[in-house]
């Protein structure tokens, strides 16, 4: 299992200040890497992993290279770290084009690790950025509807059709696509909730079915 | 003698550079004639080293007949010290040991043979030793290259090429991590990373390194830090065209995306119709046809390897 959680920035390699042709580059770049007969992928990933990765990267793609789609997912970025953050605090300059993966494979967050302390937001700070344990899909509607959000602003911002976040709400597991894709799903689903996106998704995939 | 001037760099160290690949017939031999060839017209004194024990055809690259004395003399004891079986190549600064006509299948050379043969190599008064190692994955052929400064892994724009490029990688990795864990059970785990099929669902590195953190923490914080400093180069060689330039890019991102192993882009070889020209003469084409395509991609090569440079993608 080497499949990449993370945001649309780091599926096509970019620093959060790329410009609109960076974007195109870059999805150039990755789209060959990935393609069905791209020589560099073709023996390392399995023919499943190879789409999902080309699925990961179009999906970036498609909300990176659209302003008013990159503005209000940026929106969404911005409102998740505005709270206490558990992550590892993001790089804002510009990055090497190429994330280097050797540091990814993340144990389980130490215990003893604090929150790192952060300008409050008033209304993200109010509330837990962690779910009670285990993360289900009725929790995550309760902490939605809380915050008077709903499907269709959070699918807006997302680009993630409602019809999936309401089976994520629903913990209908066999409607939903690959867990990638729903890791990436929920992550943003948290994200724009505030809440911490990595514990989130770890949690609520828990329960669901692998293979 | 030489009086070091005020502000003057120290010598650099002498440094041990491997070309391997694990396919053969990718033109590794060709690359490291040509490699030492510019190294040594750039002032460096340099040792070829025809590491491909069984398949050692150096010395026609460089348009020499099988030298007398070889490696094999040397593991064999019929030569005394590494320094009798170096022989001159004819183009100043260059010289050879040669594996010609030695008939050591890869498996016969022992480890403490192995070791002696690497420390006597070290010990070379030269500035660059070029290992041409052979095709494959044996641990004769990773030893050789886990224990240079600068290991390059030549690619053809081919699937089996790269195929086994990454074969090569996932190889010499996990002998390198086999080797600093001190626990059996962790020892276990890489071993059995090293069958693809294994049943702990291991295929990459960072696979390899999840499943040990679960039981051993501070062996996999080892780990992290020996596949940080695990750096291969990659070389593509043949190349027709900008697409086939590009490849080197990918190998880099798909090597930190999916095996979470560092590597750079040392620099590509165009394919060249001189290069194949001089081969049939036994000619070797920097010499032949200096202002060819293939000899300049060799030269920015060599010198962007001596200062440190590799080619990146900026966007």
């Amino acid at each position: 299992v080497s499949e990449k959680s993370g945001d649309h920035y780091d599926a096509l390699g970019l620093s959060r200040q790329a410009t609109r042709e960076q974007v195109e580059v870059a999805y150039q770049f990755f789209a060959a890497l990935y393609a069905e007969s791209a020589l560099a992928t073709y023996s390392l990933l399995e023919p499943d992993e190879r789409r999902e990765a080309r699925e990961r990267v179009r999906l970036a793609y498609e909300v990176l290279r659209d302003s008013e789609q990159r503005r209000q997912y940026d929106a969404g970025l911005g409102a998740a770290h505005a709270g206490p953050v558990l992550e590892a605090p993001r790089q804002t300059g510009p990055r090497p084009v190429f994330k280097m993966a050797a540091s990814k494979p993340a144990p389980a967050p130490a215990p003893a690790q604090r929150p790192l302390p952060s300008p409050p937001r008033p209304e993200a700070s109010a509330r837990a950025r962690i779910l009670p344990e285990p993360v289900t899909g009725p929790s995550l509607r309760k902490a939605r509807e809380e915050r008077g959000v709903s499907l269709q602003e959070i699918a807006a911002a997302t680009k993630i059709g409602v019809r999936f976040l309401d089976y994520i709400e629903s913990d209908r597991y066999a409607a939903l696509p690959a867990l990638v894709y729903v890791r990436g799903f929920v992550q943003q689903y948290a994200r724009f909730l505030g809440l911490d996106p990595q514990r989130t998704s770890e949690s609520y995939l828990l329960r669901f079915p692998r293979g | 003698v030489s009086q070091a001037l005020p502000g003057a760099l120290p010598r650099p160290r002498r440094q041990i550079w491997a070309l391997g690949g694990g396919k053969g017939g990718i033109g590794k031999s060709l690359l490291t004639a040509a490699m030492g060839f510019e190294l040594a017209r750039m002032g460096k004194r340099v040792i070829l080293v025809d590491a491909d024990l069984g398949g050692a055809n150096l010395h026609t690259c460089l348009g020499l007949a099988a030298p007398e004395r070889t490696l094999g003399d040397f593991i064999r004891r019929r030569a005394e010290r590494i320094e009798d079986v170096v022989v001159e190549t004819g183009v100043p600064l260059l010289r050879l040991i040669s594996g010609a006509s030695d008939f050591l299948g890869a498996a016969n050379i022992k480890y403490p043979q192995k070791v002696r043969v690497l420390n006597r190599i070290r010990a070379l008064d030269v500035d660059i030793v070029l290992l041409d190692l052979g095709a494959g994955t044996s641990y004769n052929i990773i030893d050789f290259f886990l224990v240079s400064e600068l290991g390059l892994l030549t690619v053809v724009p081919e699937p089996t090429s790269i195929e086994n490029a990454y074969r090569f990688i996932k190889s010499a990795l996990y002998r390198r991590l086999r080797h600093v864990a001190s626990n059996e059970e962790v020892r276990q785990t890489v071993e059995s990373a090293l069958d693809a099929k294994n049943s702990l669902g291991i295929r990459t590195p960072m696979d390899l390194l999840a499943a040990v953190h679960k039981s051993h923490p501070d062996a996999a914080e080892l780990f992290r830090a020996e596949i940080a400093a695990f750096r291969p180069r990659f070389v593509v060689n043949q190349v027709r065209d900008e697409g086939d330039q590009g490849i080197g890019h990918q190998l880099v991102a798909a090597c930190a995306r999916h095996l979470g192993v560092r590597s750079t882009y040392a620099g590509f070889v165009h394919y060249d119709e001189a290069v194949w020209r001089s081969v049939r003469q036994r000619r070797l084409f920097m010499i032949e046809a200096p202002r060819s395509l293939a000899a300049q991609d060799v030269a920015r090569m060599a010198r962007g390897l001596l200062q440190g440079e590799t080619l990146e993608l900026r966007w």
